[in-house]
């Protein structure tokens, strides 16, 4: 009987939990196994619909200011992801012909710095695909992303250091104009910074200004302003709107440089950007009957690091 | 505590381990160039920030070649019901992917048949190749309209 019961509180629990669901599925006593494959899983850990977020008036701590804190996700509504140009017609960006040369190098010379396990840094980390967090206390607002990357900003400060170091997140300031939290970024590293996912060009010359607000429980949303002169030949926009993730959810401890097995073998740039924004190219399904077998490719030994 | 709260409790919490995006598909692997393997594992990786698994693979002259197989790191295969237990040396994989694009024996593997028959989608989240929904037009079996 209380095998039952365990049962029954546990099947109630993980249905309000996939990733749960997902975990136990097969492992019931008398479960037939069943096929796990779906990326609908990975959308649901990236992306959430409209409908999902949480309602309710903006939350907000002891000092009045709205509260960020929480976990983001990515809303589906959102496109195209990872392109810095996503609200230009036709995702094209001002380049000046330093910025075109930069992209051609960052194209066909350059491995993707965050696939070398650099931090992306901002504004590339405002167009990713992966949810992050953010924990807010009555002095400066810390943003979680995935690979225990993390930027602190303090509040409330106008004044810049006098001569900051060059980060991959810049000298970061934070002040409040009325429930709007900006943040301003000066001093980004000058190489090995994308300034998205598609190898758009960013230089240390770059001011980004961001402007982010929580109308609602259920949603965060940035206003950025990228200036960057050498690269760019007048400043642009990029906004964005996440999505409050479930409760209880968080980010755990990962090293990219724990086995990074792909350095050797990438290739420069993101491979391809296709037509709706999105870096990679089509690819044909993969053939229900099976592919070919591996001697069908002249391959060599994969070899290691 | 007791165990029913104990496991109320552990099912209410989320835990959400980085997913890859990591790098793009298309940096790294050819979309032209379908494979599946088939062979026995000889070594196994359960890293960030990609999971890898070595096999043993016999060739049509009955050679064997050894080759690695790129997937999800833990969080993200555990989340789609692959767990550490699943696989051991010795067992056999079937796995279909794509080729790696400087001909390595390295191959993105999308679609693992586990030892015990189940399906595992084995691709990287948030890397635009088939089947990730960051790409808005995905290609794949993997991926619903």
């Amino acid at each position: 009987m209380k095998a039952l019961r365990l049962w029954a509180v546990l099947g109630v629990a993980v249905l309000a939990s996939p990733a749960l669901v997902w975990a136990d599925a097969g492992k019931a006593p008398g479960a037939p196994a069943k096929p796990l494959e779906k990326s609908e899983l990975e959308s649901d850990f990236l992306f959430a619909d409209e409908a999902s977020a949480p309602q309710g008036p903006t939350p907000r701590t002891a000092d009045g200011h709205p509260d960020f804190s929480g976990f983001w996700k990515g809303s589906r509504a959102t496109k195209p992801v990872g392109n810095i140009g996503k609200d230009l017609p036709g995702f094209k960006l001002p380049l000046t012909p330093a910025g075109e040369a930069a992209l051609k190098h960052n194209l066909t010379q350059t491995i993707d710095p965050e696939s070398r396990c650099l931090i992306g840094g901002i504004p590339r980390h405002d167009a990713s695909a992966l949810p992050f967090a953010i924990v807010q206390n009555s002095d400066h607002v810390t943003f979680l992303y995935m690979y225990t990357y993390f930027r602190t900003v303090p509040f409330d400060v106008r004044r810049h250091e006098e001569d900051p170091d060059t980060r991959y997140f810049g000298d970061e300031i934070g002040w409040w104009e009325g429930d709007s939290f900006v943040i301003d970024t000066v001093a980004l590293k000058d190489k090995n910074m994308w300034i998205d996912e598609n190898g758009n060009p960013q230089s240390g010359a770059m001011h980004v200004t961001e402007r982010w607000t929580r109308p609602d429980a259920g949603h965060i949303h940035v206003e950025a302003t990228i200036d960057d002169p050498k690269f760019y030949k007048r400043p642009f926009t990029y906004s964005r709107t996440w999505l409050a993730g479930k409760s209880g959810s968080r980010l755990l401890e990962a090293l990219c440089t724990e086995n990074n097995v792909d350095l050797q073998h990438l290739g420069p740039g993101p491979g391809g950007i296709r037509a709706d924004g999105t870096r990679g190219y089509d690819v044909p399904p993969l053939p229900e009957n099976p592919p070919p077998p591996p001697d069908s490719y002249d391959a060599k030994p994969a070899g290691k690091p | 505590m007791k165990p029913i709260l104990a496991a109320a409790l552990a099912a209410s919490l989320i835990f959400v381990r980085p997913a890859e995006a990591h790098h793009s598909f298309a940096a790294e692997f050819d979309g032209d160039k379908p494979v599946r393997l088939v062979g026995t594992i000889t070594k196994i990786e359960w890293t960030n920030p990609h999971s890898y698994f070595y096999l043993d693979v016999k060739d049509s002259h009955g050679n064997l070649q050894n080759w690695a197989v790129e997937s999800g790191n833990p969080g993200a295969l555990s989340r789609r019901g692959w767990t550490k237990g699943d696989i051991k040396f010795g067992d056999t994989l079937i796995v279909d992917g794509y080729l790696a694009k400087d001909g390595s024996r390295l191959i993105d593997g999308r679609r693992v048949k586990l030892p015990d028959g189940r399906i595992v989608y084995g691709g990287s989240a948030g890397d635009g190749g088939p089947g990730d929904p960051s790409a808005q037009k995905p290609a794949g079996t993997e991926e619903k309209p």
